[in-house]
């Protein structure tokens, strides 16, 4: 009996460690896939800076689904030194949207060519523990850090070149008054 | 002795077994909320950002970077229209007519969830790249070696096919398992 109790607190304490183990690793995925996805955009091109990726192919193993028919541009921001603005002037004129992504994966702000007023984009993200105001047209982020992501439709493959250089107009860059 | 083995090997397994079941619910499972159309599946939480540990955990595992699907609707297809998994061994067509939607694409995707490659370099068929017969309707070839017009090359091995609906109309994100989505039929196996 002695034996068995003694077993069997051995088994509980496994069960216990599995559950810890596994509350804990799905807590983390979320953070750790986005840390890895934007590890891989800062080696290209480092933070706050946009990155403008080539049209998916076959080759193209960053981010699991690409869409072929898709111009992605990603910055990774990072607002431990303050706001970072995000424009683009003169994007072309197709579907485009840009999304913001916090570090945990969460999408918190979506603007697509319908509704962007001016034709173009221009806001400041700030940290979440920052003063809205003096900055305008702004979106607070959950986090510090987080990524800036912009799809272009190829709407027509004869346009091809000029929806790129269009879409390459989209900068990112730390906030600076004036 | 005996203890800090015995401590050890609870503390070995019970990660593995953690491990183990995060793998087997989060990153083999579903992400959960699925809608079915045909063979085509969509979650209503690709793209949110609500929910508990095990559904964030998920929607990071399978929709990474997605959109919500006021934006844009993701169906995945792994089977075709009379529930047989997809695979290279066999030629299908997909033929429908154009979904309530600003814009939509298919697109071919092999079991690691990157495109196939293919000498042509043709991983999707959209609503300006496809040739419709003249009610309208549209059919695209997808086998091993598919080319030419409305044709995507999907290589050997099992794929399965993504439709996108970018914009759609508000009554597909509304109720996205009610759609008139294309058939996939399969034609024959080598």
């Amino acid at each position: 009996m002695n034996g068995l109790m003694r077993a069997a607190l051995w088994g509980l304490a496994t069960v216990a460690v599995a559950a810890a183990v596994h509350i804990g690793s799905v807590h983390a995925l979320p953070h750790l896939i986005m840390g890895g996805a934007m590890h891989v955009i800062e080696g290209r091109v480092g933070i706050n800076h946009m990155a403008f990726a080539g049209r998916p192919n076959a080759a193209s193993r960053g981010v699991v689904r690409p869409s072929p028919d898709l111009l992605y541009s990603t910055c990774v921001f990072d607002l431990s030194h303050g706001p970072v603005r995000v424009r683009a002037s003169a994007m072309p004129d197709t579907y485009w949207s840009v999304s913001l992504f916090d570090a945990d994966t969460n999408n918190f702000y979506v603007l697509n060519d319908r509704q962007a007023k001016t034709g173009g984009v221009d806001f400041t993200i700030v940290p979440p523990s920052q003063d809205k105001q003096p900055f305008g047209n702004v979106v607070r982020s959950p986090t510090v850090r987080g990524l800036v992501l912009f799809r272009t439709l190829i709407d027509d493959e004869a346009k091809l070149k000029e929806i790129d250089a269009a879409r390459r107009h989209a900068s990112c860059a730390p906030f600076q008054a004036g | 002795m005996r203890i800090a083995l015995k401590t050890l090997a609870v503390l070995v397994i019970g990660t593995l077994l953690g491990l183990g079941v995060t793998w087997f619910t989060v990153v083999r499972g579903t992400m959960g909320g699925g809608v079915s159309d045909g063979p085509w599946k969509t979650s209503l939480y690709t793209g949110s950002s609500t929910g508990g540990a095990a559904l964030r955990a998920s929607v990071a595992v399978h929709g990474l970077l997605a959109l919500n699907r006021n934006e844009t609707i993701y169906y995945t297809a792994a089977t075709d229209s009379g529930g047989a998994p997809l695979s290279g061994a066999c030629s299908y067509t997909v033929e429908g007519r154009d979904p309530p939607t600003r814009w939509w694409s298919i697109t071919a995707y092999g079991t690691d969830d990157y495109l196939i490659p293919n000498p042509a370099g043709v991983y999707s068929a959209s609503m300006n790249s496809v040739k419709r017969a003249d009610d309208g309707g549209f059919v695209v070839t997808v086998a091993k070696d598919a080319h030419g017009d409305n044709a995507i090359p999907v290589g050997d091995g099992p794929f399965n096919l993504t439709l996108r609906l970018y914009n759609p109309n508000p009554e597909v994100a509304a109720d996205p398992a009610h759609v008139a989505l294309p058939v996939i039929k399969k034609e024959h196996c080598a």
